[in-house]
């Protein structure tokens, strides 16, 4: 696919003369190596789905968290490099926490998507008294789900740097075949129920595993409750709920 | 060799004062031990900021400094066997001018941890608050509740980097948490940190120890509790000038803080003499 890129994609902010930064399409290119993950938002809440890829039997599947909670109300789902996002959470919890300190507000989800996406860039050798923390963009990408005054959010943030708004999104491997499935299932009047199946149906469609309650994970962030992660029992029932096939 | 001696042998505060000045440095510094929020403050622009601080704000020893910090209170708090009972009063008061009579001097840090403020009511408020950020911090890195030890440590720590610049708090940090149970911490802004059964903080604490070290026992029942901690900030409002006002009572479980009352102290006061017999010295019978 990337043959012949000259020495273009060597520099990691170095134009190349068609206008193009390799390094950060290439780190693009490190989410679609990742596990699916999917969002879907509703007027009742956002539901976040993961698919697990459990590689061993002797794999503690708890341990396997693609799902983190940034603050009561704003949660996010990953596909790509697991450790840069890391780096990314923890920003996004300092930039949470440090927000209801000084306003006295919660952060809105947008804000703490555009945090996030502000760290996104500080790559590379950074110019004069600007600081720079990473020597190559990040490897993954991040489904940022949230309640605030606006009501339920879903937002998608590119290591690039860019974010989107959906109302629902699918990344990492099965993401094509997902988004379309996505496109077409996807109407404004989804209740939260729908939407958790929604998730896992789709998930089933595109994971190479044969999907059960211990390889995907789901997450809702409604006003209620806040962000949750599903408990095995939870997970369990709407596993359960699912069609056949 | 002589002049790594002097470094050395000089007062943190003198380090950190030096530091503030040359921002790259501070931030090394302080990045590092410190937590790294909220820690840029400037300093005035004199040679010893911590020593003018104390001699235009030191009412004891100067009543006439000219800024007159509010810290006149009666704070106190028990452990026993029903989790943490947590009293105050609500008297504000600078030098002798009562500037408020509803202050809340029980601070919720969160929905499971409370604080105390005597001394500084800014230093307390900001830094409890803060405290309660990096609590909340600590809960979403590690997955579960900070000890109530682990946060009046945080706390500790923090006042300690600033020893000797002018902070003035007295706090008690109360919460129950499954492996500690019942755990209360005094911090104060020398950066002590003591664990206890019970203490009493503020202008009004001996009057308050006296009621309580007379009735304190663990295994109070939770009613009892309560009406020891009540009759405490009443005994010290009634003596001591500088605390007054309202009684604020919590009750601290492993579930979280009950608010049980901000309680106007004349009545109580009153109620306490008539129907109970107590306060007799207050009388105009001179038999």
């Amino acid at each position: 696919m990337f043959m012949a890129r000259s020495e273009y994609d060597r520099g990691i902010n170095t134009f190349s003369p068609e206008g193009r930064l390799f390094q950060v399409e290439y780190s693009l290119e490190a989410i679609k190596l990742g596990s699916t993950a999917i969002g879907v938002a509703t007027s009742e809440g956002v539901i976040l789905g993961v698919e697990k890829r459990v590689t061993s039997t002797l794999l503690e599947t708890s341990s396997v968290e693609k799902i983190v909670e940034i603050d009561r109300h704003i949660g996010c789902a990953m596909s790509g490099l697991q450790a840069d996002a890391r780096s990314m959470v923890e920003h996004a919890r300092v930039e949470s926490q440090s927000h209801a300190f000084n306003y006295a507000e919660p952060l809105r989800v947008e804000s703490a998507t555009q945090a996030i996406c502000d760290l996104a860039l500080r790559f590379g050798e950074g110019a004069d008294g600007e600081e720079t923390v990473m020597s190559r963009p990040f490897g993954v990408a991040l489904l940022i789900a949230g309640y605030d005054e606006d009501g339920p959010q879903l937002y998608h943030a590119e290591p690039s740097g860019t974010f989107y708004r959906y109302d629902a999104k699918a990344i990492g491997s099965g993401s094509e075949g997902a988004q379309a499935e996505l496109q077409n299932e996807y109407h404004k009047s989804l209740t939260i129920e729908d939407a958790e199946t929604l998730v896992l149906k789709t998930l089933k469609q595109v994971m190479e595993e044969k999907l059960d309650s211990k390889n995907v994970q789901l997450a809702s962030v409604t006003k209620g409750k806040g962000f949750r992660i599903y408990t095995d029992e939870e997970m369990a029932v709407v596993v359960e709920r699912l069609p056949a096939n | 060799m002589d002049s790594l001696v002097s470094r050395y042998s000089r007062p943190a505060y003198e380090e950190n004062e030096v530091a503030f000045r040359d921002e790259e440095q501070q931030d090394l510094e302080l990045m590092g031990a410190a937590p790294p929020l909220s820690l840029k403050f400037a300093m005035p622009p004199i040679a010893q900021p911590s020593s003018w601080l104390r001699a235009a704000t030191d009412d004891r020893s100067n009543p006439d400094c000219p800024i007159k910090i509010a810290h006149g209170t009666t704070t106190l708090a028990f452990r026993f066997q029903g989790g943490i009972i947590v009293a105050t009063d609500s008297r504000a008061t600078a030098g002798n001018w009562i500037a408020s009579q509803t202050v809340k001097k029980v601070i919720e840090i969160n929905s499971v941890l409370l604080g105390t403020m005597a001394g500084g009511a800014a230093d307390c408020q900001y830094w409890l608050a803060w405290l309660g950020m990096q609590c909340r911090l600590h809960e979403l890195r590690h997955k579960r509740r900070i000890s109530v030890a682990a946060a009046s440590k945080i706390l500790a720590n923090l006042v300690y980097n600033y020893k000797g610049m002018g902070l003035s708090m007295g706090t008690m940090c109360a919460g129950v948490t499954k492996e500690e149970g019942p755990a209360l911490y005094y911090v104060d802004s020398d950066g002590t940190r003591l664990a206890g059964n019970l203490f009493c903080v503020g202008s009004g604490q001996t009057f308050a120890y006296g009621v309580l070290d007379a009735e304190y026992r663990y295994d109070l029942s939770d009613e009892e509790a309560v009406e020891l901690g009540r009759r405490s900030i009443l005994a010290a409002t009634h003596r001591d000038a500088y605390s007054g006002g309202f009684i604020n009572l919590y009750h601290v479980k492993e579930a979280g803080w009950v608010k049980l009352g901000f309680e106007d102290t004349n009545p109580i006061f009153w109620k306490t003499k008539l129907e109970k017999g107590e306060f007799t010295n207050v009388t105009a019978d001179l038999n």
